[in-house]
């Protein structure tokens, strides 16, 4: 019997769908294996930016205070400079207070707006939207992925710091480093979650990234200006920086953390809602 | 019986754009139905509503008995879909993007990927992003097909495909219906469509303007004639031939519209030296300036 033949003798049956974990477990599978370089593009330049500052901190530990003892006293601790007399508060000062949270952010945000509005713009989703995936289901991966992705890319950088810190004898607390780390992860995943908010009613990858990233800029001068003018430090309420604070230098706030994490989420089931109910262009 | 498709005043605009209005349609279990219509008609935005990619503005949808936007998951699990302008990831080759869908349909089984590969000569291990065109077009129809869907979307399918491979789809299309397979297939070209469909929707800037069987409408459809003769033949001599209008001559050459069956015209030309003879199907644009009124400048 010809394969044809076998067919037609098959009666039609109703297909199913399959379970929505099931759907799930398979977009998280695929978009971390479209991301699988990431941990090392990502993960090593970050980490390499880190391990410099490690690096270099036992010839320049002795110096650095005096270095910056003439600066104002409210830009240095607006700056969390004021007291650069260990290794964790010096790599808090130069890469955890601005440079790693935004870059990791935009790693974030980026991971989101693929899934979700760069595969509408490249007409990906009229194939994949024609299989049984439900939407808030892609959305929840979309989110999922970056999560996922962020904290690969955080563990190499971790990796990378603790590992040249030791080399050069600079040691580095594994125990800061990794709260640092967690702190960074929340608000990444904080604006993960607006970039899915966003991209439930953005069609455009670059404006949902422009969104997200925007806000982060924004919060991060809010609480800047905010810590520099007594007047203005109210405003600091409004900046998921202010709960991030100095992580690495003062120890992690898990309470904060859990509270940009659950803004983070809330932000994403809002945009799930969203993006059910928008047209898919 | 139970329509696998059926809207009701379907309506989806785009602000104060036009996307599709009022569209009502029924299609019949186990038929092919065509759905014709030029470039920007409301084709692929009607493909688009009923697969829940866009919320109807008024109207409604229901394909297997069940709600378009409401059971949209359910729907999507027994349809195949080839969108318009098929695309996915670049990175993934073919049976990697089969392997995705089966896992996304619930199925490790690619069914009948092997054979549809073979059939279509399509390249599963390259990267979709190195593929021409026609040959991402060929996952593409594999993608739609390969789960033993009841329902097959399949919007413009054979733009980029060689001839020899539009044959070889058009039999697929063929088996599917006897498989008892419903196929709903859009196309701008009226001979892919005349081959396999059994009924055919116009439409024309966004509205519905006639449901047809495909053999009333090509009993209506006309052709372009043109003979070229050794000598002078006066054009009167086919003018009385009933269904040809528009006659015309240059020199040895006559031309016309004919309607209906050829055989007076054939006689009447085997009356004199023949030299040559063309016989032209009429585009979409005429039919639809024939039968259907006046060509819309603002078509989209």
């Amino acid at each position: 019997m010809t394969a044809t033949a076998e067919r037609q003798a098959t009666p039609q049956r109703a297909l199913e769908p399959p379970p929505p974990v099931r759907v799930l477990r398979a977009l998280i599978r695929r978009g971390l294996r479209d991301r699988r370089k990431a941990p090392l593009t990502w993960g090593i330049s970050i980490g390499a930016l880190c391990a410099f500052e490690v690096a270099i901190w036992p010839s320049i530990e002795n110096s650095i205070g005096k270095a910056v003892e003439n600066y104002p006293k409210g830009l240095k601790e607006a700056f969390g400079i004021a007291d650069l007399n260990t290794v964790e508060a010096y790599l808090e000062a130069e890469m955890f207070s601005l440079i790693l949270p935004l870059a990791i952010a935009f790693f974030a945000v980026r991971c989101v707006a693929d899934v979700l509005s760069a595969a509408e713009e490249q007409h990906h989703l009229d194939t994949l939207l024609s299989a049984p995936v439900p939407r808030r289901v892609l959305v929840t991966a979309a989110f999922g992925v970056s999560a996922v992705m962020v904290a690969a890319v955080l563990a190499v950088v971790g990796t990378l710091t603790w590992v040249v810190g030791g080399l050069v004898g600079a040691g580095v607390s594994a125990g800061a480093l990794a709260g640092g780390l967690l702190a960074v992860w929340s608000l990444a995943i904080l604006f993960a979650g607006l970039a899915t908010a966003g991209a439930g009613f953005l069609h455009r990858s670059a404006l949902v990234t422009a969104m997200a990233m925007g806000t982060a800029v924004a919060m991060y001068v809010i609480d800047l200006v905010g810590k520099l003018a007594d007047g203005a430090e109210f405003l600091r309420w409004a900046s998921a920086f202010k709960y991030y604070d100095s992580p690495l230098r003062d120890g992690v706030d898990l309470l904060a953390c859990a509270g940009l994490l659950a803004v983070g989420l809330a932000c994403a089931a809002v945009g799930a809602v969203l993006f059910e109910r928008r047209d898919v262009l | 019986m139970l329509a696998v498709i059926e809207t009701d005043e379907l309506t989806k605009r785009y602000g104060s754009a036009r996307g599709i209005e009022d569209v009502s349609l029924a299609v019949e279990p186990g038929e092919v139905f065509g759905f014709l219509g030029p470039n920007g008609a409301g084709k692929t935005t009607t493909i688009r509503t009923l697969l829940d990619l866009l919320h109807p503005t008024s109207g409604s949808a229901r394909l297997f008995g069940l709600d378009s936007r409401r059971d949209s998951t359910a729907i999507r699990a027994r349809l195949g879909n080839l969108p318009g302008d098929f695309a996915y990831d670049p990175r993934l080759t073919g049976r990697e993007l089969l392997e995705f869908f089966g896992e996304l349909r619930g199925t490790t089984d690619l069914g009948r990927a092997p054979e549809l590969a073979r059939r279509f000569e399509a390249n599963l291990d390259r990267p979709l992003g190195k593929l021409s065109r026609g040959n991402r077009q060929k996952v593409g129809l594999i993608q739609a097909i390969f789960h033993d869907p009841e329902l097959l979307i399949l919007d413009e399918p054979t733009s980029g495909l060689d001839p020899l491979m539009q044959e070889e789809f058009l039999e697929v299309v063929a088996e599917e219906r006897e498989r008892g397979c419903t196929v709903f297939l859009s196309s701008h070209d009226l001979d892919e469509v005349e081959r396999v469909c059994d009924r055919v929707g116009i439409i024309r800037n966004g509205r519905l303007i006639a449901v047809e069987r495909m053999s009333d409408l090509t009993g209506r459809a006309f052709r372009h004639v043109a003979l070229e003769f050794a000598d002078r033949v006066d054009p009167a001599e086919f003018a009385s031939i009933t269904g040809v209008t528009e006659i015309d001559r240059v020199g040895n050459r006559i031309t016309f519209r004919a309607q209906g069956e050829l055989d007076a015209v054939v006689k009447t030309a085997a009356r004199h030296k023949l030299v040559d003879i063309e016989l032209t199907h009429p585009s979409l644009e005429e039919i639809f300036l024939t039968f259907y009124g006046h060509h819309d400048d603002g078509d989209r």
